[in-house]
């Protein structure tokens, strides 16, 4: 049941991180993230990552050096986990660099990132393509 | 405004408690809510001194003393995170919870600001060792934010407290003692 559950959480991942289509995040957030990763991982980690943490890529390297042994399950949702990661953390770090132009045009005299973004975020039919994908894929919207 | 923040937090930490389904419960929205409540006057922290004072006052509390009991006044949370026994080494089963904690840090209302990362233990086992278990995890979870998740390492403090400041005095070996406090400690240089 919980390896049923695993590969269907997987498949969920998958197939959100595969839809481009415009509005749609291809990132989900840290939580989900995880949380995919400790139901389909979570057994490997047990088995063959015992005493070793989250930080400091050390799940991630073990899991990689014991992918001989570790489910199939995991090695794909843990390459698609540390994808979503990077791109939501480099999406997040973006964002009002990527939209300051349009910030400056749409959203005069607003002052303060959170204010600044609710502004972007009432304003997405003008925000443009990267500003929109942005603000989406760090998961603000 | 600090009773009722205090309060969220004791129901938080209890929810969490309760059951399995208890990690669903939490979400970056309470987490930013409750830690974005950061106080007009809030007291200057001095982690040093916290330090020193959990130090000196192992097995003997720490509630009542004069910087411990001022992070009352700060917005917190307290959320549960499981390890492995006797070990730095986080339970996936408690992976949701860092990566919520991961969400509500990056989030542009609580981005710029500065947090302290308080492990606590319950009694079971001797205080100095609790001390040090504690203040462990607690560095575990700080590194899982800054480097998994990159948050910026000058954002986080990690301090450990052991048994010294249960949520439940009155029964030091409840299980609801052993939790993780989020405190927010201002807009970070």
């Amino acid at each position: 049941m919980t390896n049923r559950l695993g590969i269907f959480g997987g498949a969920i991942l998958m197939a959100s991180l595969a839809l481009t289509g415009l509005g749609r995040a291809q990132t989900i957030s840290y939580a989900d993230a995880v949380t995919v990763l400790a139901k389909d991982c979570g057994a490997d980690i047990k088995k063959h990552c015992r005493g070793l943490n989250l930080g400091n890529n050390e799940i991630r390297n073990c899991l990689e050096q014991n992918q001989a042994k570790v489910s199939p399950a995991c090695t794909s949702t843990l390459a698609s986990v540390v994808a979503s990661i990077q791109m939501r953390l480099e999406a997040q770090a973006s964002v009002f660099k990527v939209c300051a132009g349009r910030a400056k045009q749409l959203c005069k005299g607003v002052v303060g990132e959170e204010h600044i973004l609710q502004c972007l975020i009432k304003t997405e039919r003008l925000d443009g393509e990267k500003c929109n994908a942005a603000i989406t894929n760090a998961g603000w919207r | 405004m600090t009773i009722h923040g205090f309060r969220y937090c004791l129901t938080l930490a209890l929810l969490l408690a309760a059951g399995t389904a208890g990690a669903q419960q939490l979400s970056d929205k309470q987490l930013i809510a409750s830690l974005g409540q950061a106080a007009q006057a809030a007291p200057i922290v001095d982690v040093g001194l916290l330090v020193q004072e959990v130090n000196a006052n192992v097995g003997k509390g720490v509630a009542t003393l004069p910087n411990w009991s001022q992070l009352a006044n700060l917005a917190q949370l307290a959320v549960e995170i499981d390890f492995e026994n006797d070990s730095t080494a986080i339970e996936p089963a408690s992976y949701r919870t860092i990566g919520l904690i991961a969400d509500a840090l990056h989030d542009p209302r609580l981005r710029h600001y500065k947090f302290l990362v308080v492990g606590h233990t319950n009694a079971t086992g001797k205080a100095e060792h609790n001390l040090e278990l504690s203040m462990k995890r607690a560095d575990a979870i700080m590194v899982a934010l800054t480097t998994t998740f990159s948050v910026p390492a000058n954002h986080l403090i990690a301090i450990g407290v052991g048994q010294e400041m249960p949520l439940d005095a009155t029964n030091p070996k409840a299980a609801a003692n052993r939790r993780v406090q989020l405190i927010n400690l201002g807009l970070a240089n």
